[in-house]
């Protein structure tokens, strides 16, 4: 087997991709000089596949499953993985998403031992009557610690709110209700179901030896017979559910987020459509754009505003938020700016301020090992091409921007998420007492 | 895996550098070294956002923004930090490598110009600051002080150590409070502007591809005849009189306890190093004595962490559990603790430690954010350790020095946040 190279010349980054014989796909990204090695392996199974067909059968799984399978998955029957990263000094640790669950570790030395450990993970489930109940406790308290994370539950609410039957709507790690249905019959279903290596991909970023790579693979690596496991979603209407949602918390701040959903189907976005709409957030509401200065001149916002392009398997939404003394306010005044928007089209200046800056945050993405592997992983699954992002977004032009705007952020498709205080602790000199 | 190049412009001010053509990106930084001091601190703080709002050349944050983004999304951030008993004002610039500029420009000498408009021409009509831009970055900084709450966690730990501290410097925090901001007036402002300029310590910082000569010779002209002194240190207290419990509620799911022990500081830079690995080994990794106790065996929690505060000579332990499981969180951590205070710890643990810790500081060399940040967090030190020195150290570290350091832990404080 032989690794297929492809090299972005003017960024002098280059990525090197193999199929394994036991059906793992391999990107390898060397950086040259770099110290830390980080490495990530991830099968496409996060918390909307929640319902899929696996043999013929079709299964529903608790919210949260995706999750809790990973938390066990880190126990085998000859003990935790972390005490053997332990021996190596690897830095390890996994996370689950809506789309993909992700083991990982970054170390500086020991690099075959730690991907050794990390392929035995993936290769070992034990899940008895006990261990998976032991990690009730643990995860019971981890959904607790997010349900006092006022900037998950913003976001939380509002795909709750905008999604009316995608399972996007519901939160990652389940609730203590729902993780208290799991069982070790329902984690090895799924395991069966989606840790197959065919199924997955393994990211490397670092000064490695692709070939170094291969030979621990091959030591490691059980061959698979590849499985064909099918997730079913729902029909999602186009039309956000509700059009506002709002929860007390103790906050002094009160924030907002607003979600403009948008139609989606099976497909996720392809490279162009997403630099494309990162151009257009820049320019629409970045830090030099008309919007951003009205929202700061009437203190209606802080640093902590931002846009963000959510995107998956059946379901893309734009979102603005962060903190704000007004949020419906701060609502009224972002889509009175959309309705100007697809008006008037996005100016010709702020588009070429903002190709620059995009173009920027690609180069500087490089940098890091960490967000390297991260696009890396996240390109594979989204069959997306990062390293040709520098070029694709020089070939962007201003129409492709307004062509685009005109499938996003519609005005009359948005939902106000709102986390207000609780009266009484909502004044700070109350709360500093 | 050099560390900086360290060039003393005068007395109290240097220029530091390092050229590393690994990064894509270049850093350019300024640190104002200052006395923690009710007086100045907000001040200080709110000093450094109207800075980097807008300067003479760009007169408003849309024109100063348009201008960064244009540089290929070049980024401005302005700091405030505690070190000890000392107030630290950082103001950054970092952005895109010339190597990789489209049009052949150089951003790195553009952000070298902009951050010296910042600091040294910053938009003063009259003797005053613009008012706009005073209550904006008033305004914001107050909601920042206002959301501290909105974090848990991090609002537990703030409570902590503030009223574990309640007496000292140290509780003044990296900013001041939300009356001092609120309280400041332009004269004070422009007070806190020239006092840093000419009396604090300042630590110029350089990372990249580029030719630190240049930079250098900038803040050189500025600087040369301008010596200071810095005074002041930090006060250590080894022995709390009497343990401070304190309890708040909220309207939270989880509850929050924090733990704040006092232990001996680390003078030299092996002991600065132990201390990182007594923190390791207590409760820095998921192989740590908290993690696998607190968290895999009693299953009491997802969380349950410790770090040590070098420079102030203090141990945070804090975690999240169900309200009618504090006390038994509290005595869970209360006996690894004892058992860390004996020395009662195996080779693996202190093998693992070391790995992890020494993980942890190579990766640093990475980034040039962490190589900076790594640097000023020790600048206060007589040798500032680098990454690779600490990394070195790390290999030598014995038992016996974790235990003597480990032996001067002492709670001082119990701070719980109860849900309702």
């Amino acid at each position: 087997m032989r690794f297929t190279e492809r090299k972005n010349e003017h960024l002098n980054e280059t990525y090197y991709t193999a199929i394994h014989e036991s059906g793992l796909k391999i990107v390898i990204c060397p950086k040259e000089g770099f110290n830390s090695t980080y490495a990530v392996i991830g099968t496409n199974f996060g918390s909307i596949n929640s319902t899929f067909i696996h043999d013929g059968k079709k299964v529903t799984v608790p919210a949260g499953t995706a999750h809790y399978l990973e938390h066990k998955l880190f126990e085998s029957e000859e003990g935790d993985a972390f005490a053997r990263y332990a021996k190596t000094g690897a830095s390890a640790n996994a996370y689950t998403s809506f789309d993909v669950t992700c083991y990982l570790f970054s170390c500086t030395e020991r690099f075959d031992e730690s991907l050794e450990i990390l392929f035995d993970l993936m290769q070992s489930p034990y899940f008895t009557e006990e261990t998976v109940a032991k990690e009730q406790g643990i995860i019971g308290q981890e959904i607790k610690m997010y349900q006092d994370n006022p900037e998950w539950k913003v976001m939380m609410n509002l795909l709750e709110a905008m999604y009316v039957s995608h399972p996007i709507n519901t939160d990652i790690a389940g609730t203590v209700d729902s993780i208290a249905e799991i069982t070790p019959e329902i984690l090895y279903e799924c395991y069966n179901s989606y840790y197959n290596l065919h199924n997955m991909i393994l990211c490397i970023a670092g000064d490695v030896d692709p070939e170094e790579v291969l030979a621990v693979a091959d030591k490691k690596l059980k061959p698979a017979v590849s499985v064909k496991t099918e997730s079913v979603f729902p029909d999602e209407p186009y039309e956000v559910g509700k059009k506002y949602t709002e929860q007390a918390l103790p906050v002094s701040v009160p924030m907002f987020a607003l979600g403009y959903k948008e139609k989606a189907g099976g497909e996720f976005a392809t490279t162009k459509e997403m630099l494309t709409t990162s151009i257009l957030l820049e320019a629409f509401a970045g830090d030099g754009s008309a919007l951003y200065r009205r929202l700061i001149d009437d203190k209606l916002i802080n640093g902590t505003f931002g846009s963000e392009y959510m995107e998956g398997s059946g379901y893309r939404c734009v979102m603005f938020d962060g903190e704000t003394k007004n949020p419906k306010e701060v609502a009224e005044i972002i889509n009175s700016a959309v309705r100007e928007l697809h008006k008037n089209g996005v100016p010709e200046e702020d588009f070429m301020i903002a190709k620059r800056s995009v173009y920027g945050r690609i180069a500087r993405s490089c940098d890091s090992t960490f967000s390297l592997a991260s696009t890396m992983i996240n390109d594979e699954f989204t069959g997306r091409d990062s390293l040709f992002a520098s070029e694709i977004i020089a070939g962007i032009t201003l129409d492709d921007v307004n062509e685009r705007l005109k499938e996003q952020l519609d005005p009359d498709n948005c939902c106000l998420s709102v986390i207000k205080g609780i009266a009484e602790y909502s004044d700070p000199q109350i709360g500093n007492a | 895996m050099s560390g900086f190049v360290r060039k003393e412009i005068c007395e109290g001010v240097a220029f530091n550098s390092i050229v590393d053509n690994r990064f894509k990106v270049g850093r350019l930084g300024a640190t104002l070294i200052t006395p923690l001091s009710r007086e100045t601190a907000a001040a200080n703080a709110l000093l450094a956002c109207v800075l980097t709002r807008s300067c003479k050349k760009y007169p408003d944050f849309t024109a100063l923004n348009r201008k960064l983004n244009g540089l290929y999304g070049a980024a401005l951030y302005a700091s405030s930090g505690r070190m000890g008993d000392f107030q630290s004002i950082t103001i950054s610039a970092s952005g895109l490598d010339d190597r990789y500029s489209l049009d052949g420009e150089s951003v790195q000498s553009e952000l070298a110009e902009l951050l010296c408009e910042i600091l040294f021409s910053p938009r003063i009509i009259d003797g005053q600051f613009d008012s706009e831009d005073v209550e904006q970055e008033r305004r914001q900084l107050l909601e920042d002080i206002d959301a501290e709450y909105n974090d848990k966690r991090a609002y537990a730990i703030n409570r902590c150590i503030e009223n574990m501290c309640r007496d000292e410097l140290f509780s003044i925090g990296r900013g001041g409070s939300r009356e001092d901001v609120a309280g400041l007036t332009q004269d004070k402002l422009i007070k806190a502007w020239k006092t840093l300029l000419d009396r604090s310590r300042i630590e110029i910082t350089m990372l990249g591809s580029a030719d630190p000569e240049k930079v250098c010779g900038r803040f050189e002209n500025i600087f040369v005849k301008k010596p200071r002194r810095m005074n002041g240190s930090t006060k250590i207290v080894s022995a709390p009189s009497e343990v401070k419990r304190v309890i708040e509620t909220d309207e939270i799911s989880q509850s929050k306890l924090v733990m704040g022990y006092r232990c001996t500081y680390p003078k030299t830079n092996r002991e600065i190093v132990a201390s990182q690995l007594m923190s390791a080994i207590l409760g820095g990794t998921p192989t740590s004595k908290l993690f696998l106790n607190v968290r895999e065996k009693q299953s009491l929690c997802y969380y349950c962490a410790s770090r040590v505060d070098k420079e102030k000579g203090l141990l945070m332990i804090d975690s999240g559990v169900e309200t009618e499981n504090i006390e038994k969180t509290e005595s869970a951590v209360t006996e690894q603790v004892e058992l860390m205070k004996k020395g009662a710890f195996t080779d693996d643990e202190l093998i693992a430690a070391k790995l992890a810790v020494k993980n942890a500081f190579v990766s640093s060399l990475d980034s040039l954010a962490s190589l900076q940040s790594f640097f000023l967090g020790n600048i206060l030190r007589e040798d500032p350790l680098s990454p690779a020195e600490a990394a070195e150290i790390c290999e030598s570290i014995t038992k016996d020095e974790i235990t003597e350091l480990a032996g001067g832990i002492k709670l001082d404080t119990v701070f719980s946040l109860v849900g309702n």
